[in-house]
Formats: structure tokens, C-alpha cells, sequence
């Protein structure tokens, strides 16, 4: 029993011997070593087979990853070309503004300072927006404020850096008006819902008329003549009163103002002409 | 149990032409029916060392296309001295185990050659030791590093011991 172990090993080492010696001399019939490779050739072969499923679903695999990551990148390339897609619009947006608004400046035969608009007031109340020009600027009270469209309003409020203009459609607005094509003078005033009203405008001769384009007059001494200011959209008729009512559309957007003119010099020409050229695209 | 240890033997000697070229590092590929060999030398004795030896080691030499036996005898020898050894001394230490490994291998190696060199086997001797055997002697090293630690973890958790 003691010995069992030692009678294994040279069992084992003379058989290995003995496939050696017969393997070694050749083209004998019937090897050993086919004799075992008869049986292990199809197990390697099921094996190789087994094999080539598990890398072809591990190829899978990290293709599929491959393709997650590649999607993920992808699509935060998307995100950013995206990004990038509306700010280099939105550039250039600014930059048609800017260039209308500055076209406008150079055409005016007035000086006037371009300012951006930081802060709005939208409430029912007041109506009013900030820009970023004030007393340090050379801003004055009341100074008009226009956008290439025709008038926006007046500062109301002068800071030091900053001014508030008070818009068309504010309730406590007031102007001088007067019709274009019958030069009928009248007064805007704006309302509550954020509607522009024509008022006290001359019933004997007014023949205001729905489309009529309404500028300012001048009178008064705050606007310059001839800042257009809306389109009347509808004539009230009051029976027997002595002026025209008429409601008007601004042609100035109020809620998409960005930058402004403000023209911090008076004259008593008439502004309508340079508001005629064309808008640059 | 007989039909397990036939089936892990199988499985090993098959590993190496299935599994084993998967696992190259550098031209490099682990002799995982050596690991298995000496893993069950050290826990099951001499004489299953030398028997598991030598039938990987066959289906080694036979599915390699080689010198049929050689790796059947150089095994068996090592299937049989980690028997002997694991009787003797107290291997449970993974890093015994695993410089043991290293070690088993290059002299698997050596005697493989001297062995082959009765039958005119041509590979220089400085060659085959410094690129094939010496790297295949250190990965097996790592290798089995990394099955004894697995068996380990594995056998506490189920709270075998994993040693005689």
C-alpha cells in the first residue's frame, strides 16, 4: 500500500514511454494517439463550435457598446452643433437688429445713441422698459426712444446708468399724433389691455380711414414730427361727438424690443422720410 | 466524484485549445491543464496528481499533435511531486502555491526538453526556456494566482476548507 503510489508513477511514466517510442516511430498501424483522437477530435470540434458562439456573442457585445458610446457621442455632438446652430442664429439676428437700428442712426438727421434693453415691465399697470443707457450717457427726461419700426416711447426715469422708457401702450401715455395722409392731428394714449387709442382727433375733415398710418406731430416739443407710431385698425363711430375715436395697431413689437434709439437731440424736420427705406436684410 | 474529476480533466485538457489561446498576452498563452494539475495534486494527493497529469497531459499531446506522451509524462511528474510536497508541507499560503506554480512550470519545461531531446527534438535550449517556457512559467504563476484566490473565496463561502 505504501508503495501503490511509486508502482502509479512508473506505471504512468513507462506507459507515456511507450506512446512515445510507438509515436515516435511512425507509420505504424492503429496509433495510439489516433486512438484517442478519435474521440477527442469531436469534442474539440462541438468545443471550437461552442467557442465560436460565445465570441460571436461577446463580438456582439462590444459592438453593441461600441455603438452605445458611439451614439452617446453622436448625440451629444448633436446637442452641441445644436447649441451652437442657434447662437450662431441667434448672432446673427443681433446683427440684422443692429444693423437696421444703425442703418436708422446714420440716416436720421439727428444724433441718437443705441441702447440695449436689460429689464421690461409687462404689467397692466406700466408698461415700460429698461435700457442701459442713463444720466452718465447724457440721457435726459423724456427723451424719445424709437426702434427702426417708428416711435416706442419716452424715458420717464433717468439713472445713472440706465433709463426707463415709458412704451406707447403704457395707460399714463400721451401722444401728439396726426394722420399721415390728412395730417389731422390727434392724440394716442395708451390703455390698460395694452391696446393704443386714437383720440380727440377733428371729426369735420378727419377722414380717418381703417389702414391710415398715423406719425407723430411734433406738437408739444417731446417727439420729433413724423415718428410713425401705428395703423388704424378700426374707426369708432360716437354719433354725435366732435372728434374721431380709432383704435391702432403699433407698429412697433413691443414685447420683442431689444435694442433702441434714443435721440438725445431735437429737431423740427420731418422724420417720415428716413423711415421709409427699406429695412436691410 | 470520479465523474467530476473526468469531467474537470477533460475540460482542462480541452481549455487549453479552446480557452487558453483567448488569453495570449504577448504570443504568451497559460498551460491551464498544468494549474489544474498541480491544484489537484496539492489537494488530492500523489497519485491523483500523477493520474490527472498524465490524462491532460494526453489529451494535451494528442489534441497539440505533438510527441505523444511527452506532456503525459512531464505532467504526471508534476501531478505526482505536487502530491508529494502537498502531503509533506503546508501549502494553503496562496503565494506558496503560486510561486510553487511558477516553479512546477519551468521545471515541467525543463524536462520536457531533456525528455524531447531523446527523440532529436531541434529547438535551442536558451530559446525555447527564455520565450516560451519562462513566460508561460510566469503567467501560470499569475493565473493560478487567480484561481486559488477564486477557489478560495469561493470554498469559504460555502465553508469547505479548501485544504487537506
Amino acid at each position: 500500500m505504501k508503495y501503490r503510489k511509486y508502482a502509479l508513477l512508473v506505471s504512468v511514466l513507462l506507459v507515456s514511454l511507450s506512446l512515445l517510442s510507438l509515436g515516435t516511430r511512425g507509420g505504424a498501424a492503429g496509433r495510439p494517439d489516433d486512438f484517442v483522437a478519435a474521440f477527442l477530435t469531436p469534442l474539440e470540434a462541438t468545443l471550437a463550435k461552442i467557442q465560436r458562439s460565445a465570441l460571436g456573442i461577446w463580438t456582439a457585445y462590444r459592438d453593441w457598446k461600441n455603438v452605445r458610446r458611439e451614439n452617446q457621442t453622436l448625440r451629444a455632438e448633436v446637442e452641441r452643433l445644436r447649441i451652437q446652430s442657434l447662437q450662431v442664429e441667434e448672432t446673427h439676428r443681433e446683427n440684422l437688429r443692429l444693423r437696421r437700428l444703425l442703418a436708422l442712426r446714420d440716416r436720421l438727421p439727428l444724433s441718437a445713441l443705441a441702447g440695449e434693453v436689460i429689464a421690461k415691465e409687462w404689467g397692466g399697470w406700466v408698461r415700460s422698459v429698461t435700457v442701459n443707457l442713463g444720466r452718465n450717457d447724457g440721457i435726459a427726461r423724456l427723451t424719445p426712444a424709437i426702434v427702426p419700426e417708428g416711435l416706442l416711447g419716452r424715458v420717464v426715469k433717468v439713472r445713472a446708468r440706465a433709463a426707463v422708457i415709458q412704451l406707447l401702450n403704457d395707460p399714463a401715455s400721451a401722444v401728439s399724433v396726426m394722420v399721415q395722409r390728412t395730417r389731422t392731428a390727434g392724440v394716442a394714449e395708451g390703455e390698460p389691455g395694452g391696446a393704443v387709442r386714437l383720440k380727440f382727433m377733428a371729426r369735420d375733415g378727419g377722414g380717418v380711414q381703417v389702414g391710415d398710418l398715423i406719425v407723430t406731430s411734433g406738437l408739444g416739443g417731446v417727439f420729433p414730427k413724423g415718428l410713425p407710431v401705428g395703423r388704424v385698425t378700426a374707426v369708432e363711430d360716437k354719433g354725435s361727438a366732435l372728434f374721431h375715436y380709432a383704435l391702432l395697431a403699433p407698429v412697433t413689437d413691443f414685447a420683442r424690443v431689444e435694442e433702441v434709439l434714443l435721440l438725445t437731440e431735437q429737431t423740427g424736420a420731418d422724420l417720415f422720410p428716413h423711415f421709409l427705406s427699406p429695412p436691410e436684410s | 466524484m470520479r465523474g467530476l474529476f473526468a469531467l474537470m480533466l477533460l475540460g482542462g485538457g480541452l481549455a487549453q485549445t479552446s480557452v487558453a489561446p483567448a488569453l495570449r498576452i504577448g504570443g504568451v498563452a497559460p498551460d491551464i491543464p498544468l494549474i489544474l494539475t498541480v491544484l489537484l495534486g496539492l489537494r488530492r494527493g500523489p497519485e491523483v496528481g500523477c493520474l490527472s497529469g498524465f490524462a491532460v497531459g494526453l489529451l494535451q499531446d494528442v489534441a497539440a499533435g505533438g510527441f505523444v506522451g511527452a506532456q503525459a509524462l512531464t505532467k504526471a511528474l508534476v501531478g505526482f511531486t505536487c502530491g508529494l510536497i502537498g502531503e509533506r508541507l503546508w501549502v494553503s499560503n496562496p503565494l506558496v502555491q503560486v510561486s510553487g506554480l511558477v516553479l512546477l512550470t519551468f521545471a515541467e519545461g525543463l524536462s520536457r526538453y531533456w525528455l524531447l531531446q531523446l527523440f532529436h527534438f531541434p529547438a535551442p535550449f536558451g530559446d525555447l526556456m527564455l520565450h516560451v517556457v519562462l513566460p508561460q512559467a510566469l503567467y501560470n504563476g499569475f493565473l493560478g494566482a487567480a484561481t486559488v484566490l477564486t477557489l478560495t473565496v469561493a470554498e469559504s463561502w460555502r465553508g469547505i476548507s479548501p485544504w487537506r
